[in-house]
């Protein structure tokens, strides 16, 4: 049998994702169908004194107009960091208050997306207009949390001030980082189809379980009542994690008017209806002895978040883990403004803290006239900086020394603004990147045919990167059986529990159910060979056989490939579930997990600290007359336990990269701070990389071996690419140039 | 989008009536803007008269002494055009850093030149306040807007919106002619006419009339143009407005500047020729410090506003960049001839 883990393998369903034959949420359609449109708030704070809705009812094709006055059955769900499913915790349309721009204030029934589009237009709403600010005040900013030490989310350990008083140097620097939205190609969408009381969704989403808990208990339905399908995601990044007031607002929709009901959010409504990435300001104050030793760390992290939840993406849990020192304190703010909540978007708690962190780390080996590498070195640890475990595995300078060799750092002249090529000033710079390994329960079914087949089924997702293929790719290995013969069924929540597709946890979590599920299956044919009357297994105690990679063995060297087996067996199939738990995983993330939440084991846990690491080198041109800065070349080597399919991570790790180069130079949801409103709401003024943006970018995946995290040894790399990038190229630009730009996204005015 | 009635006229004397009179309908082209602000309920044509069936507007011709272009030449085609590359390639690489490939595929040199501006409170009617969608509804952008990507040059206090182009900058420097139909019949419209101030009337744009069509657009050639080089600093390698650019073109005898053609956009409220520069360089020996002064000068009567301070030494030193390229040029060229 070929080796299939730790291959390049082609996407079982790149073939139908390029011929179109890949069926996304929006191209269901069911019978009857009619379409949605939303109208929104004009204004950012205040009151609706009055909805006049007489001119899209008149519109020909609109069938219904839906207000806060005549939505009948509209539930709402709490938000996510409330501890409920939904995107946020306050709801639109629920009553007359409007709490941010661009907040849904119609429902426009259609017969046509058009009519639906132009009904939505024609709805006219007066306001009563209060104060509102879109930006936070940092000078306003609250502490989150209680203080406590390992998870607490204030934290002291040693004494700060007496650290610094000892550093040789020090650094007491403020990074800025703004607002940015995920912007996936496919947009946000939901159709829902009542027949009775049972209810269809089909919506792109990163967790149907979550989608199907949260509206099933919303309307009082059992769970088995509602259908959640989500086959393919056409990019999430973290927008399509909670349940939205789009969606709720599609279900009551449907439910009113008797007939199916589409919508599809516009490209501009979808920087207001979910989701972002919340603005944060990120200050770090570091002492290092002679050497670089670190003698403090401090780092106090400020976001944005809405008047109604508190968004919380812990960084300072990140960068907390990251460098050893005996004097640690860091602290988790938040400051309010006038926005719909934020969330996670592609490393949410690491981008913009290590965007810092990274650059502060160059501002203090600077000072300390050492190498930034070597500061690097002298601060890696095998131990966690705070818990005190040892790190289940880390090959953070392995990473560095093997990034560093491929980019060839040797040649770098350390002196800012030394290397220049024609009319371009050249720069280079590195910086760490780290994630952690945040293991999920998850569960899988398998099911075996003599044939050859199997089919493997589970409610993970893949929003993109690669799942259906790795899912395959593991049950092939372990059944004996060839990728293609291996068919993944996902995006269903009436499929076994899979975690949320979010904090890089599907192919170390789901991926090691479907290796139980498939363990269980060979002991299922173990149990039905070892009771015939004949054959290799005939009378064996079915607990001495084992399932090698297609194998079963048994005492004494008895083996016959599974397949064979079941093929003897008189049902010819075997159908088993396997139940993943990481031993640290408490029974609360348990619990929490099955009712539609997200439940994990680490990054820390009593015994170890599980993370993956990387480091990150970029080259930046500077050009002298326009002051353009381009990136020629990223190299990026990365350690995350076993490597599934050194393609799709590849492509990962790759387009983790990407992101970074959008997040270093070109991502902002800029903002009218008058209006209260995001100002270039669409993807010609909201900049993301083009090719031509994107050169030269090397992945080296090295190797690492980890029996602690899962009994697949895998690290999540879906966030890992991007943590390290806008450092790098900061690092870079100051080497360039000499000057430290400290604020995102770093552009051609910071320079001239 | 409102509903609309669509025509497909076959020639230039029936799209002319069909868009004449009172009825609100206007002429739609490759329909990269248009269909755009249709979609945003910026602009609400009762009738669109798709001009793209008169087929004897697409021609181009790169004669000797004169450049022509017809109205609906497609971006695409004209910016592959080898002997526009040679003659003047300010005109080629103005068009091949405009937009993308998919849409310079689709877009008319005739509809490009008039483009409408990015200005975010123009193309959202959240904004109330916008005195070129909405006359005497006010600015939003000026009453405590973002204004990072608004004209220092040109605005008006009832209007700070950007002329987004690309093309047109390399028109204005080398003195392009618009030649148009309309019901009161033919004229010929120096480009740097077409264009028209904000002043206290920023809904009107050009001095089009309704009606109106454009037949072709003509560039005179002039020795400037084959040293000619059109720089766009961005920040993104590829399909973004500019920050800022310069169409430039260098006419030496020796060292000594005897033609000097420069045009900026991304900074101004219609295509923008900056003759005060020209005339610093004009008669006078070329030198890096004399391309720095005249990009100081091309910004001398700019007005910064509160997020668009930086326009001015970018604007200048994209000049300053772009007069070091033209030079070079010049200079090859000369050798070539030697």
């Amino acid at each position: 049998m070929a080796q299939t883990i730790n291959t390049e393998v082609t996407r079982t369903d790149a073939r139908r994702k390029v011929t179109g034959a890949a069926h996304y949420a929006a191209d269901f359609t069911p019978a009857g169908m009619l379409h949605g449109a939303l109208a929104t708030s004009r204004i950012a704070v205040g009151t609706l004194t009055g909805i006049d809705t007489a001119k899209a009812e008149a519109e020909p094709g609109v069938v219904a107009v839906f207000t806060h006055a005549n939505l009948p059955d509209y539930k709402t769900v709490k938000g996510i960091y409330s501890g409920g499913p939904g995107s946020a915790s306050f709801w639109p349309m629920e009553g007359t208050a409007i709490k941010y721009a661009g907040q849904p204030i119609a429902y426009v029934v259609a017969e046509t997306a058009a009519a639906a589009r132009r009904g939505a237009q024609l709805v006219e709403a007066s306001y009563e207009e209060g104060e509102a600010h879109i930006a936070m005040d940092p000078a306003q900013s609250f502490i989150v949390g209680a203080e406590g030490d390992g998870e607490g989310m204030t934290l002291t350990k040693g004494d700060i001030a007496a650290g610094l008083a000892e550093a040789a140097q020090s650094v007491d620097v403020e990074y800025v980082t703004p607002f940015q939205h995920h912007n996936p190609m496919e947009m946000f969408a939901a159709t829902a189809e009542w027949r009775g009381d049972r209810l269809t969704v089909w919506m792109p989403s990163q967790s149907v379980r979550t989608l199907r808990h949260g509206i099933s208990a919303a309307y009082g339905l059992p769970e088995t009542a509602v259908r959640v399908i989500s086959p393919f995601v056409g990019g999430a990044f973290g927008s399509k994690a909670g349940i939205t007031p789009y969606t709720m607002l599609t279900i009551a929709a449907a439910k009113a008017v008797g007939a199916p009901v589409r919508l599809i959010v516009t490209r501009q409504q979808m920087y207001t209806v979910a989701t972002f990435r919340p603005e944060s300001v990120q200050r770090f104050r570091l002492g290092a002895d002679a050497s670089g030793r670190l003698t403090a760390f401090e780092h106090v992290e400020i976001a944005q978040t809405s008047q109604f939840d508190e968004v919380v993406n812990p960084g300072t849990h990140m960068t907390r883990s990251m460098y050893a020192s005996p004097n640690i304190h860091t602290e988790q703010r938040l400051a309010r403004s006038d926005t719909n909540s934020g969330g996670f978007m592609r490393a949410p708690n690491e981008m913009q803290t290590f965007f810092g962190l990274e650059q502060a780390m160059d501002e203090l080996a600077l000072k300390l006239g050492m190498d930034p590498v070597e500061l690097r070195r002298v601060n890696d640890t095998d131990r966690h900086p705070v818990a005190g475990v040892p790190f289940s595995s880390r090959s953070l300078m392995e990473c560095f020394d093997a990034a560093k060799a491929s980019f060839g750092w040797a040649d770098r002249n350390a002196e800012p603004g030394s290397m220049t090529d024609g009319d371009w000033l050249v720069g280079y710079g590195c910086a760490t990147a780290t994630y952690p390994t945040n293991i999920s329960p998850s569960a899988a079914r398998v099911r075996m045919q003599a044939t050859g087949h199997a089919f493997v089924e589970l409610a993970a997702h893949d929003v993109g990167t690669g799942s259906y293929t790795i899912m395959a790719q593991i049950a092939a290995a372990r059944l004996g059986l060839p990728v293609e013969a291996c068919d993944v069924v996902m995006g269903e929540a009436h499929l076994p529990l899979a975690p949320i597709s979010g904090g890089s946890t599907t192919a170390a979590s789901a991926g090691s159910a479907v290796h139980l599920a498939c363990l269980a299956v060979g002991a299922e044919v173990a149990r039905q060979v070892s009771a015939m009357s004949e054959g290799p297994f005939a009378g064996v105690d079915p607990a001495q056989i084992t399932l090698e990679d297609g194998m079963l063995r048994g005492p004494g060297g008895k083996s016959q490939p599974l397949v064979e087996a079941l093929a003897s067996t008189p049902r010819g199939e075997a159908t088993a579930e396997g139940q993943y738990r990481h031993p640290a995983l408490t029974d609360e993330a348990l619990r929490r997990t099955y009712q539609g939440g997200y439940g994990v084991a680490g990054p820390v846990t009593p015994e170890m600290a599980m993370f993956a690491f990387g480091a990150e080198f970029a080259e930046v041109r500077v050009h002298r007359w326009t002051h353009e800065i381009r990136v020629p070349r990223l190299h990026g080597a990365f350690a995350a336990g076993t490597w599934l399919n050194r393609k799709t991570a590849h492509s990962q790790l790759m387009g983790g990269m990407v992101w970074g180069i959008g997040s270093a130079l070109l991502e902002v949801t800029e903002l009218d701070h008058t209006r209260a409103r995001f100002l270039n709401a669409n993807i010609a003024e909201y900049l993301i990389p083009v090719n031509a943006d994107v050169r030269e970018i090397r992945v080296e995946m090295l190797e690492e071996q980890d029996d602690y995290v899962n009994p697949l040894g895998v690290k999540g790399i879906g966030e890992l690419g991007i943590v390290g990038t806008a450092a790098a190229i900061a690092n870079a630009i100051h080497h360039a140039t000499g000057k430290r730009l400290r604020r995102l996204p770093m552009r051609m005015s910071d320079l001239v | 989008m409102d509903n609309f009635a669509f025509f497909r006229p076959t020639s230039v004397a029936e799209a002319i009536d069909l868009a004449s009179g009172d009825q609100k309908r206007d002429f739609l082209a490759g329909g990269t803007t248009m269909v755009d602000l249709m979609k945003l309920a910026v602009q609400r044509p009762g009738g669109l008269v798709d001009i793209t069936g008169i087929k004897e507007l697409e021609s181009y011709e790169i004669g000797p002494g004169r450049l022509r272009f017809g109205a609906l030449a497609r971006m695409a085609v004209v910016a592959d055009d080898a002997d526009l590359r040679e003659a003047c390639p300010a005109l080629t690489e103005a068009l091949w850093k405009a937009a993308s490939p998919q849409l310079r595929n689709v877009a008319r040199l005739g509809g490009n030149i008039l483009q409408r501006t990015r200005c975010p409170y123009f193309r959202d009617t959240a904004y109330t306040q916008c005195n070129k969608r909405d006359p005497g509804s006010g600015c939003a952008a000026l009453e405590g807007g973002v204004t990072s990507l608004h004209a220092i040059l040109g605005g008006s206090e009832h209007c700070v919106a950007m002329y987004p182009g690309d093309w047109a900058q390399a028109l204005i420097a080398f003195d392009a002619e618009v030649r148009t139909r309309g019901p009161g019949g033919s004229r010929t419209i120096p480009f740097a006419d077409l264009h028209v101030l904000p002043g206290d009337s920023p809904e009107v744009e050009t001095i089009l009339e309704k009606g109106e069509i454009i037949i072709s657009i003509e560039v005179p050639v002039v020795p400037a143009m084959r040293a000619s080089h059109y720089l766009k600093a961005r920040d993104r390698e590829s399909y973004a407005f500019a920050s800022a650019s310069a169409a430039v073109g260098l006419e030496l005898d020796g060292e000594t500047v005897k033609d000097a053609r420069i045009a900026l956009g991304g900074v101004a409220s219609v295509p923008w020729r900056a003759g005060a520069a020209e005339e610093v360089l004009r008669g006078r020996t070329f030198s890096e410090a004399l391309a720095r002064e005249a990009g100081r000068a091309a910004f001398a009567d700019a007005t910064p506003l509160e997020h668009s301070a930086y326009k001015i030494p970018l604007g200048a030193d994209v000049v300053a960049g772009a007069l070091m390229t033209a030079h070079a040029r010049a200079r090859a060229g000369a050798k070539g001839e030697d």
